[in-house]
This record gives C-alpha cells, sequence and structure tokens, in this order.
C-alpha cells in the first residue's frame, strides 16, 4: 500500500469529513498509524432483511487510486446476491464505471444501496440471486438470519452511538438550505483541492440546529435523508445500481448515485436542492417498503 | 559467439525462439516475424547512425544483415559509433563493426559486404536484398540507386543524422501492400440489433463504445435471426454514433432476433511510394512537430544543400563557420527561395557533428521502418522525414572557436555544443533508476556524450533484477553468458568499455529505490547529485522517485514504451507539475460477478483460470505452511479473515485427507478438479438460474452479454482436457515434493478410471447455528465447526519441519506447467461457455499482464529523452524551452508539447506550487506547530499527517490532544506509528489540513519537521 502525498491529503480530508459528518448509517474507522487502513460499517438499512446488522466494508488503496479504485470487500458475512462468499462486492461503481472523484464516502453509500436494492441479474452469489428472482419471502428469511447470526453484535458498534433516526424522520420534510449541500459533498468526494464545495462545508454544519455541540456525532437529520431521496428520484427501477451486466433489456443505462453530476458541482447543488421534496421520499419508503 | 553462428540455411523460418522473441511477438505477430526471418537487410554507411539501425534490425530478428562501409575508421566516428573502440581506427567500419553486431542476436548473421576506401556502393552490389537502408549518402548517388530498387520490388530508405537535425526518406515501391495499418487489436462486441434497410443500422450492446471509424470492415458470428450476417464478407461500416452504425443493405435478410457479436476485420492497405527522383520536386512531408510546420519544406532544401556543397567542395560546413553557412543559404535558396534562412545557418553550422541523442531517434525510428518494409505491419512513414531539435542548442551559443574539433572522441558534439559545454556533460552527475531496455540505451547514450566522464562527474545506477533470456532481445547490452547476472553491473561494465573515460565513473547498485533504503539514497547521495533519469517498468516506482526529486528539488526525466508507443516527460523543480501530478487511466477491471459466473470473453476465462492457479497451487500450501510454521497461527490470524471455516477445510484437505503420496493420486485429484471445475459447478450455477429463468423484468436471464453454460463431459481424448489434467497434476505433485510426468499414456489411464462423484444440487444455505447467542463480531457464529475441523489437524510439532511447495507464478519457464495450466483451464472454462479458446502464446500475456515491448521504440524514446538532458545540463529554465514527447511508431506519429506549469495555489497572499514547504527546525513540539500557523498565518491546523501515520486531528479527543501537543515531533511520530525512526532519518514529510479564520480549508504545501 502507498499512495501519492496529494492523494493522502485528499484522504484526510474525506476521513475528516466522514467523521464529522457521516451519512445516514454509514460511519468509518480509521487507525491512526495508518490512514490508509480503513474499515467503513454500512448499518442495515430498515425495512430490508439486513436490518440491525453491521456490515463491515475493508478498503485496500493501491497507488493508482485515485485514478483506479481501491479494493473493497465485505469483512461481514452476508446473504447478498451481488457479495461473494469471499466478501467480494460486484458493483460497476468499484470496477468499470469508477471514476477518480469518488472516494470512501460514495462507495460506502453505493454498497448501502445495493443492500436496499440487490440486483439478481449479476449475482455474484447465485443462490441468492436465484431465490430472490423465485421466492423472494424465503431470500429474505434466509438473509436475516444471515444477519442475525454474523452481522448483529449485541451493542451496535460505539461509532454508531449518534442521535435517534426519528429526529432524522421528523426532519426531513423540513428542509434546511445547509442539507443540499452537504448531501451533494457526500455523494461527490471532493476530487480537486480547489472544488468550492469542500470549502463550503464547514460553515455549513455549525449553525445548523440539530448539529450536537460534542462534534464527535456526526449527522444532523437532513444530512442523513438526503443522498437517498436524491437517489430515489432517479432511480425508480427496482435495481438501480448498475452492476455489471445489469445494461440489458428494460433498466438498462442507470447510473450510480451522482455520476451524472460528478464533473459539474455547482450544478449538482442545484439538482440536489429541487430534490428535496416530499415525494423522493415517499417514492423511497414505498420502495422500501416493497423489499 | 560469433563463431557458433547458426549459417542462414540452417534457419527453419516457421520456428520463432518464444523465449527470446517474447514482449516483441506481442508487438509484431507471428505472421510479421516470419515475413521478417525471409528478408535479407542492407545498410550501407556504418557510422553511427548505420550501426543503430543495424542494432535495432538484428535484435527484431530478420534473415540476415549486411553492412557496406569501407572507409577506415577515424576518432570522430565514436561520437556515436557505439561498437566501435579507439584500437579499431584506421580498420575497415564495416569489418570492425559486423562481429560485434553479430553477437546481439544468435539468429541473425551479419556480413561485411567488403569493398575497398574510396569505393561506393552501386547498383549491381545491392541484388538479392528486399531491404535497402543508405545512411549519409550523396543524393546523386541515392538517385541512382532508388531508381533501381524502385523499378525491381527492393524496398529503399535513406536517412542522414547532421548535429541536431535527422532526415529519412522511404520509398516501398509503386505498390506496397500494408496488411495492418495500426498495429491495434481488432475491435470486438456484442450487438443488441440490427435493422432490415438499405443501409442497415447495427446497435452495439451500450457497455462499451464501439470504437470504429468510418471505412472499417466487420464481420459477425452469433447473430439469432438475420443469419446471413454470420462469417460474412467483410462489409464496410459508416459510424453513426458511439454505439451505432450501418453496414449497407440487409433488406433482402432474415428479421434478426437476437444476440451477435461483430468482429473488425483488417483489410490491407495499398500505398503508392514515389520514386525518389519524384519526391524531390514533390515531397510528401510526414510532420514530426506541429509546432514546426514550416520546417519540413526548410530542411528538405536544406539536406539537398548539404549534399551538394560536399559534391562542390569535398567536405561538409566547418562547425559555427559564416561563410560555409552563407555558401550553403545560397545553394537552399536555389531549391526554395522560402527556407527559413536561421535554420539552415545552423544546420550549416552544425553539419558536421554528429550527436547520439539524435543518432538514437533516427535509428529507432528508421529502423522499424525497415521491419515494416519487409513484414508489411504498420503503416510506413509516407514519405519524407525531417526531425530536428534546436531548442536542445545552449542558451549561451558557443563561439566558431569553440567548436573545433580536437581530435577526440567527442569532436562530434563539441562540433554542436562547443568545448565548454563538453565539460559541462563530462563534469554532470545523474543517477539513472533502472537498467532494463530503457536503462541500457540511456547508458549508451550517455557513454557516446561522455556524460559524467570527467573528474567531477559520475553515473549511478542501479537495478534489483538479473539477466533473463527475454532480456536479450532488446536490452542490448547483456549476451547470453551474462544471464543470470546483476543488471546494473553488467550493463555499466559494458557501456564504459565502449567509453573507457566512464571507468571509475560509474557505479552500480542492487538496492532498489524505495522507503526502505532511504539510508542508501538519502539526503547525502541527493546532495552529491544533480538529476535522476527513471528508467523503471512500474507506477509505483516511478512515483516514488518523483517523490523524491520534489523533495530533494532535483530534475526528473522520466519516460516509458508500450509497445510501438511511446512517451518522455521532462520534470524541473518550481516550473514543471510533478510526474504524479497526473496519472494515466488505468485499465478497468472487470467486474467480478463477470469472471465468476458470467464469462463472455476469453480475458475473463483467463482471469478465472489465473485466480484458479492461486487458489488451487499457491494459497492453500502457503496456508499449511502457516499452520505448521506460526504459533496459533488458528486462533490469531485466521479468526480475522472472516474466511476462517474455509480456510481450516482447505488445510485439513490439503495436509490431512486428501494429501497424495504417489503422482497418481495427483493425477485423481486433477481428474476430480476438473470434474468440480467444468461440470459440477457449471450444473451447480445452471441448477440456481436455469437457462429459461426470467429476471424481474421477464427478460430471458441468459441473455445479451450473459451467455448460459454447458458443462464438460471429461473425454481423455479431447488434448484441452488432457492438457489440464497433466498441468494440475503436476503443479500438485510440485506442491508435495513429488516427481512429476508428462507421457500422456499415463494420464489417460489413470484418469479414465477414476470414478467420479455423481453431481448433486447443493440446495440451500447451510447455516450452522449455535445454541449460544449470536457471536458479536463477524465471521465467529462458526465456532462449533471449527473447533470440529481443528482436531482434525495433526499438531504442527509432530510435523516438525515439513512444509508444502506452494507454487511461485513464473510465467517465462515454458517447462514449470503453469502457463500451461492457466491456458487449458482458461480454455475448458471458455468451452463450457462458448467463447472461442486462445492459444498458449495469447493466454501467457494476458495472464502475465506482458507489457509487449520492442528495441526500435526504447531506441527513440530514450533519444527523446537525451536531448531533454541536454537541456537540463544547461540549465534551462523556461516552459517553452523543455517538451513533452509521445511517439507510435506503428502509425507513425510524434507529438510534442511543452511540459504543464506547476499548479499555482495560494494561501493568504502567498503563491505556491507543489516544490514549495514549509520548513521547522530543531524537532519542534507538534503545539510548536500549531501555534506557529496561528499565529503567522491565522490558520487553524484540522489534522496532521506524517507518512500514513495520523498525528493529531480536531476529533482526536480531548486526553489524546493534551497528551500528543506538547510531544517532541519525533517522538510524537514514534508514538502514533508505533515503530521507532531509524537513525539516518533526518527530517519528518509531514502534511496538515488547515483553515482559515471563516472556517474555509486552505491548502498549504507540506511541512519538512527537521528532528
Amino acid at each position: 500500500m502507498s499512495v501519492r502525498p496529494a492523494v493522502l491529503r485528499r484522504l484526510m480530508r474525506e476521513l475528516t469529513e466522514l467523521k464529522t459528518n457521516p451519512p445516514e448509517g454509514i460511519r468509518v474507522v480509521t487507525n491512526e498509524d495508518n490512514m490508509l487502513d480503513v474499515t467503513g460499517i454500512i448499518q442495515g438499512p430498515e425495512g430490508t432483511p439486513y436490518a440491525g446488522g453491521y456490515f463491515k466494508v475493508k478498503f485496500n488503496f493501491t497507488e493508482e487510486f485515485p485514478a483506479a479504485p481501491p479494493k473493497c470487500r465485505l469483512l461481514t458475512k452476508i446473504f447478498h446476491p451481488n457479495v461473494s462468499g469471499a466478501g467480494e462486492i460486484c458493483v460497476n461503481t468499484l470496477k468499470k464505471d469508477w471514476k477518480s472523484s469518488y472516494g470512501i464516502g460514495h462507495i460506502l453509500v453505493t454498497v448501502k444501496c445495493l443492500l436496499i436494492y440487490p440486483n439478481p441479474e449479476s449475482a455474484l452469489d447465485e443462490e441468492a440471486g436465484k431465490l430472490l428472482l423465485e421466492n423472494y419471502e424465503s431470500y429474505c428469511e434466509r438473509a436475516k438470519l444471515i444477519t442475525s447470526v454474523h452481522a448483529t453484535p449485541k451493542v451496535p458498534p460505539p461509532e454508531f452511538a449518534t442521535p435517534s433516526s426519528s429526529a432524522a424522520e421528523a426532519s426531513t420534510t423540513t428542509p434546511s438550505s445547509s442539507a443540499p449541500t452537504i448531501s451533494t459533498t457526500i455523494v461527490h468526494p471532493p476530487s480537486l483541492p480547489t472544488n468550492p464545495i469542500v470549502k463550503a462545508l464547514p460553515s455549513m454544519t455549525s449553525p445548523h440546529p440539530l448539529q450536537s455541540s460534542n462534534g464527535f456525532s456526526p449527522v444532523s437529520a437532513t444530512e442523513k435523508e438526503k443522498p437517498q431521496s436524491k437517489e430515489k428520484e432517479r432511480h425508480v427501477s427496482p435495481s438501480p445500481l448498475s452492476t455489471a451486466d445489469s445494461n440489458v433489456g428494460e433498466a438498462v443505462n442507470v447510473t450510480t448515485p451522482g455520476t451524472t453530476s460528478a464533473p459539474a458541482p455547482a450544478k449538482a447543488i442545484k439538482r440536489a436542492a429541487g430534490t428535496t421534496s416530499a415525494t423522493g421520499v415517499e417514492k423511497r419508503k414505498k420502495a422500501l417498503k416493497r423489499l | 559467439m560469433a563463431a557458433n553462428l547458426p549459417s542462414a540455411m540452417d534457419i527453419d523460418e516457421t520456428a520463432i525462439d518464444e523465449g527470446l522473441y517474447s514482449r516483441q511477438l506481442y508487438v509484431l505477430g507471428h505472421e510479421a516475424m516470419k515475413r521478417m526471418a525471409a528478408s535479407n537487410i542492407l545498410i550501407v554507411g556504418a557510422q553511427g547512425l548505420g550501426v543503430e539501425i543495424a542494432k535495432n534490425v538484428c535484435l527484431a530478428g530478420v534473415k540476415s544483415v549486411t553492412i557496406y562501409d569501407p572507409e577506415p575508421v577515424k576518432i570522430q566516428d565514436l561520437s556515436t559509433q557505439f561498437f566501435l573502440r579507439e584500437e579499431d581506427i584506421g580498420k575497415s567500419r564495416a569489418a570492425a563493426t559486423v562481429l560485434r553486431l553479430a553477437e546481439l542476436n544468435a539468429y541473425v548473421p551479419v556480413r561485411d559486404l567488403g569493398g575497398k576506401p574510396g569505393q561506393e556502393i552501386t547498383v549491381d552490389m545491392i541484388q538479392g536484398f528486399q531491404v535497402v537502408v543508405l545512411c549519409g549518402v550523396p543524393i546523386a548517388k541515392q538517385l541512382e540507386v532508388n531508381d533501381w530498387t524502385h523499378k525491381n520490388g527492393v524496398h529503399f530508405i535513406a536517412a542522414e543524422t547532421r548535429g541536431l537535425f535527422g532526415s529519412a526518406f522511404n520509398d516501398f515501391g509503386p505498390k506496397f501492400t500494408c496488411v495492418d495499418p495500426t498495429g491495434e487489436q481488432p475491435l470486438s462486441g456484442m450487438i443488441v440489433s440490427v435493422e432490415k434497410d438499405n443501409e442497415g443500422l447495427v446497435t452495439t450492446l451500450d457497455e462499451t463504445r464501439h470504437g470504429l471509424e468510418d471505412g472499417d470492415f466487420v464481420t459477425f458470428t452469433e447473430v439469432q435471426g438475420m443469419d446471413e450476417l454470420n462469417g460474412c464478407e467483410p462489409r464496410k461500416v459508416s459510424v453513426k454514433g458511439p454505439y451505432t452504425f450501418t453496414i449497407g443493405d440487409t433488406s433482402n435478410f432474415g428479421e434478426y432476433k437476437r444476440g451477435g457479436i461483430f468482429t473488425q476485420i483488417k483489410m490491407p492497405k495499398i500505398i503508392e511510394f514515389k520514386s525518389l527522383r519524384e519526391s524531390l520536386n514533390a515531397p510528401e512531408y510526414f510532420v514530426t512537430d506541429f509546432a514546426k510546420w514550416d520546417r519540413p519544406a526548410t530542411l528538405h532544401a536544406g539536406f539537398q544543400a548539404l549534399s551538394e556543397f560536399r559534391v562542390q567542395n569535398g567536405r561538409l560546413p566547418r562547425p559555427r563557420n559564416a561563410q560555409d553557412a552563407s555558401t550553403l543559404v545560397a545553394l537552399a535558396k536555389k531549391l526554395e527561395q522560402e527556407v527559413d534562412e536561421k535554420i539552415i545557418t545552423e544546420l550549416a553550422y552544425q553539419a558536421s557533428g554528429d550527436l547520439s541523442p539524435i543518432v538514437a531517434v533516427m535509428g529507432g525510428f528508421v529502423a522499424q521502418e525497415v521491419l515494416k518494409a519487409c513484414s508489411a505491419k504498420f503503416h510506413p512513414m509516407v514519405q519524407n522525414m525531417y526531425f530536428d531539435s534546436l531548442e536542445s542548442l545552449p542558451v549561451t551559443l558557443p563561439t566558431e572557436e569553440d567548436c573545433q574539433s580536437v581530435g577526440s572522441r567527442y569532436d562530434g558534439q563539441v562540433a554542436v555544443f562547443g568545448k565548454a559545454f563538453q565539460h559541462k556533460i563530462a563534469n554532470f552527475r545523474e543517477f539513472l533508476v533502472g537498467s532494463g531496455a530503457i536503462g541500457c540505451e540511456m547508458l549508451k547514450n550517455w557513454s557516446m556524450m561522455g556524460l559524467g566522464a570527467g573528474p567531477k562527474g559520475v553515473i549511478h545506477v542501479t537495478d534489483l533484477d538479473t539477466i533473463e533470456k527475454s532480456n536479450l532481445n532488446r536490452q542490448f547490452l547483456f549476451r547470453a553468458k551474462d544471464l543470470g547476472k546483476f543488471k546494473a553491473e553488467v550493463a555499466a561494465a559494458a557501456v564504459a568499455n565502449m567509453n573507457p573515460d566512464l571507468k571509475g565513473h560509474i557505479l552500480s547498485k542492487q538496492e532498489p529505490v524505495g522507503p526502505d533504503t532511504e539510508n542508501v539514497y538519502g539526503d547525502e547521495f541527493f546532495d552529491s547529485i544533480d538529476g535522476v533519469t527513471n528508467a523503471l517498468d512500474n507506477v509505483k516506482a516511478r512515483q516514488y522517485m518523483d517523490q523524491r526529486c520534489v523533495f530533494y528539488l532535483k530534475p526528473l526525466l522520466e519516460s516509458g514504451t508500450l509497445g510501438t508507443k511511446g512517451n518522455t516527460q521532462v520534470v524541473v523543480p518550481h516550473l514543471t507539475e510533478s510526474y504524479s501530478s497526473s496519472q494515466d487511466p488505468p485499465e478497468k477491471e472487470t467486474p467480478s460477478c463477470t469472471v465468476k459466473n458470467f464469462p463472455n470473453a476469453i480475458q475473463h476465462t483467463i482471469e478465472w483460470s489465473r485466480q484458479e492457479f492461486d487458489n488451487l497451487f499457491v494459497k492453500p500450501p502457503q496456508a499449511v505452511n502457516s499452520y505448521l510454521s506460526e504459533p496459533n497461527y488458528l486462533e490469531s490470524a485466521l479468526k480475522y479473515s472472516g474466511q476462517q471455516k474455509e480456510q481450516l477445510e482447505q488445510i485439513v484437505s490439503f495436509l490431512v485427507t486428501d494429501k497424495p503420496l504417489t503422482f497418481e493420486e495427483c493425477i485423481v485429484w486433477a481428474r476430480l478438479q476438473f470434474e468440480e471445475k467444468f461440470n459440477h459447478n457449471i450444473q451447480q450455477l445452471l441448477f440456481s438460474l436455469p437457462k429459461d429463468a426470467v429476471t424481474s423484468t421477464g427478460q430471458p436471464f441468459w441473455s445479451g452479454p450473459k451467455r448460459a453454460p454447458d458443462p464438460l463431459i471429461f473425454n481423455s481424448n479431447d488434448p484441452q482436457h488432457l492438457a489440464f489434467i497433466v498441468a494440475a497434476a503436476n503443479l500438485h505433485a510440485f506442491n508435495y515434493g513429488l516427481r512429476g510426468e508428462t507421457d500422456p499414456a499415463l494420464f489417460k489411464k489413470v484418469a479414465d478410471s477414476v470414478v467420479v462423484p455423481e453431481f448433486t444440487p447443493k440446495s440451500g444455505v447451510k447455516v450452522q447455528v449455535n445454541d449460544n447467542d449470536p457471536a458479536p463480531e463477524a465471521g465467529g457464529g462458526d465456532s462449533g465447526d471449527v473447533s470440529d475441523l481443528a482436531k482434525k489437524l495433526p499438531t504442527p510439532s509432530s510435523l516438525a519441519g515439513y512444509r508444502l511447495n506452494p507454487v511461485e507464478f513464473e510465467k517465462d519457464d515454458d517447462a514449470n506447467h503453469h502457463i500451461d495450466f492457466i491456458t487449458a483451464a482458461s480454455n475448458l472454462r471458455a468451452m463450457n461457455y462458448n467463447i472461442p479458446i486462445a492459444d498458449r502464446h495469447t493466454t501467457k500475456q494476458i495472464a502475465g499482464k506482458i507489457i509487449p515491448a520492442i528495441a526500435t521504440t526504447t531506441s527513440l524514446v530514450v533519444g527523446l529523452v537525451c536531448l531533454e538532458l541536454y537541456k537540463l545540463i544547461d540549465g534551462k529554465n523556461k516552459l517553452e524551452d523543455f517538451k513533452n514527447g509521445f511517439v507510435n511508431l506503428a502509425l507513425p506519429f510524434f507529438g510534442f508539447s511543452e511540459p504543464i506549469a506547476a499548479q499555482k495555489n495560494k494561501y493568504g497572499t502567498t503563491d505556491w506550487t507543489l516544490w514549495d514547504r514549509f520548513e521547522f527546525n530543531g524537532n519542534p513540539t507538534l503545539k510548536e506547530i500549531v501555534d506557529w500557523f496561528k499565529k503567522e498565518l491565522n490558520l487553524e491546523v484540522g489534522m496532521v499527517s506524517q507518512g500514513v501515520s495520523m498525528l493529531w486531528s480536531s476529533f482526536i479527543g480531548k486526553k489524546k490532544s493534551e497528551e500528543r501537543l506538547p510531544m517532541k515531533f519525533s517522538k510524537l511520530v514514534e508514538h502514533v506509528s508505533k515503530k521507532p525512526i531509524p537513525p539516518h532519518v533526518k527530517h519528518l514529510i509531514v502534511e496538515v489540513m488547515v483553515a482559515d479564520e471563516n472556517d474555509e480549508d486552505v491548502e498549504v504545501p507540506f511541512l519538512v519537521v527537521r528532528i
């Protein structure tokens, strides 16, 4: 493992951001004596068979990062069509759809989405893929079982000692001006040091009414909801993630969150702001109910 | 060695030594190399340019190379002719050269055409050659020879180098057929629809752009419905969009249903070359630098004028002599009124000069043209090429006096740059990192230039590698007798032999550059050098050297080749961006589900096969050895892998249940592997996802890029099947130290006798749930199972000293079964999925990630690097003085651009670039640094890191923060990294994240903290 100084700087920035303002249900664990030793923890999304579980994603950065994606592996056992027994994750964001502007946060959000919308069409675990296609209930049952056995600790990881999610539900309908910007940043980690969004960020966080004072409990409710509702706006099909081979048939050409707006951060802010409507949340809730 | 050469007649034209030519075969291909092996090449003129061309052609491999140059060797020839020695002075150039050329390649006989001094080449002497190359021959003689070759189907090239100028002319005859104009792999891709129309529109699967261009030709396979397209004659493409193209009339064809793959067909291209006589009046220029658009016309007249000057005066213009220069300008103006007089004047000034870098550029280029002429591979240069690097002249031009010949081997260089500059070259101190292909060429140029040969001069060269057979094809300083020796040592000795002035000035090392060798390549070392030249083959080491050069503020010359493509980059402190400022886009990886379940191309099956190689022959023996040698391996390492049970099962299998005692048992094992990989696993996949499965949207599951597989039924008479058994059994035997076998009869007999288990589908996932509560951490759920398994293992102490032999992947040993296994396994899997199989050679390249390479490109690229080195030695400091280069010899293409300026950043009102830094001396405390930023710059520090250690951050917590802020910096680093700082480390490179008073992030330079 070795990366260029400029990349380390970028990682420092992103890790700070993820520590202080993590996306909903996502945390990172860092290692002081090795910044490249990064593990993400994804809270199993409510309404999915993974709820209650915490899934660890191990990052491995190569010298080609960020031109090439980091190698990512799920350390926690999971029953999911797009995750192999060895923890490999089959999602295009980590392979051919990778963009150098993506970062740790983006990957974790993408994997979280994959938990909500598994894609049986590009199954790594064909058994899970088969079940998902043929018998949704027994897929859920099995996934829940595996989640409870392998992914559900007695106490949640300390990183998740944060405000309750009821606050989150409440505030989604009352968008604050700061929220869209923050969500955009989570989806598009800064690629360039001069990215204006990066500069805008710290000032945005403090005035928020729900921001906790100690600086350790990260997300305010609005921030938490944003990435989800935004994705939902664009991905109405049941398999929104562009896993490999998914562009056959109808569910073609669905991009991973944020790909289209990546090159133009300014635009992204506007678009994200525009999606702060109840409909996004509604759609998402429906989607979750389906699961 | 020359005595053992096979004669031309002994060579079987169909057999190509793949071990020797391995990397080049991936550039040229077997067909082109077979045509080369039937070609006899004549090179007239054995000074620097002639020998550079001959060297590259010999390495590439042709039927024979013949040299004509009866003139006696002069001391000045040694400026560029690396195969001549001082003791050769007075001998015939050709005679002195051929023996050393012949050492380069045992398959290429090199002959001296003889002749007497003063005797010019004549038409009757060039019969029997397929390619004739004239180097530095007057135009009248060129015309005489070309008149004959043009009529008689002989390929003609004339080339010349004068100082910083070079020219080349090609005439491959009135109708030359080029079979592959680009050298790129034929494009191919899946299609999703074809319209029935008089301009049938084809739509490709929108995974990747089709990449075709107007006028390309394609054919099709696997099309359902419109069956007429399958295997059709090549159809001409008209591009409509990135995912669409038309293929002409399809209105009478069947209705397209689904599926189909298009494949590009390379169509031969006929090129009509003009004769030299015609070309002199109507030249067709190949542009080498678009910034010098008007230069070819000037040089076209200039080189003719130079030839005329020689005829009139019996000599070339004298160095920087104004009178000779004005004569030349007048001669040139007669041919072309519009010539740029300044350029012609410089041409006159430098005409008697001879520079190794220019020779390398032209020699590499022309040698590739020779190969094009005899192989028909790649597009020839049409038709006149002129090149110059006037920018390499020093800012302060030398005087006429300074450029006078002194009767030394450097006269050719002195004529251009002057003695004062020669002195600078000689006392330069350069570090060459790598002594492979680029390194060898670099050292050749440097030895000719006399770089480092002065009292203060030195060349450091390092390379950790030893010499292998596949190196000999282009790393021309190495011979068969050097196999196994250290590259840097052999190369240093070889070039010190070429120019004895370098003896004692070229120091070779084996320590690779990296964080672990900073005691060798530390402050003292970098203080003792003026610059660094990379000759590396990997990005990691390049990035590391770049970082070091940025820190020590040393200029860096960077270059690389990929087949016929090459690039050069010059990095100048405080001026340009650095190597790491930009990144090449890496190759897109294949998604793992494609590799695991849905391969649709041979690359996918090869990648799978390469993984299987590790899974079968590398990882299990390693795990067994770890179990046997590492105390508490099961309790510690395994537990946190998330794969405890699987790994344990594997150890039990390899160490206990399936451990073979005889080779026959290895065959049985291989047979069972066959059944599992190519039959049962495929059946299992089809059980889960049957061929008629549909997706959530009702589409057939197995469609588009997902090809439904079929299980293979073992048949020992199928060579692909048996090849797998042979390779797998031998590798398994290797793991256990059992002697291998290769007799097919034995494999057949044993394999056919194996009773294989019936396939029973695995239905439902077995989940072992304990009565205990769910384990708190991942991977702990199988603990009951795990302890049962562990009981089956013998204790490590009962097997003291026993170890398995993990296989170490080595692609270049043809007898080790590695590539054989990967080829066989990949092809069997391809047969599962009905993908066309690949031969061993192709599989080897993909599995071994072999970078294609050929000597011609390296020679040229290194010449370009050395032209930049002249500028660095001169101390040039303007962006426009430097050039980054991009070449592709196949097309051919030359492109140059100014280096990109270092990006300017700003904190407060201060501009800074990557070359700036904050320096802190005397091992300050963390608090002192944080306070300094606050006090001096009004910036709040948010995070501090050193290397990969995060020393301090705003979210670290109060206790840790209070503990760390007062620590001396070195103490802090040791505290966090939990490692002592080695004694040779005198400074630490530190990065900080800071914000201004508005809480906005501000980019600042890195910190150097001296401890």
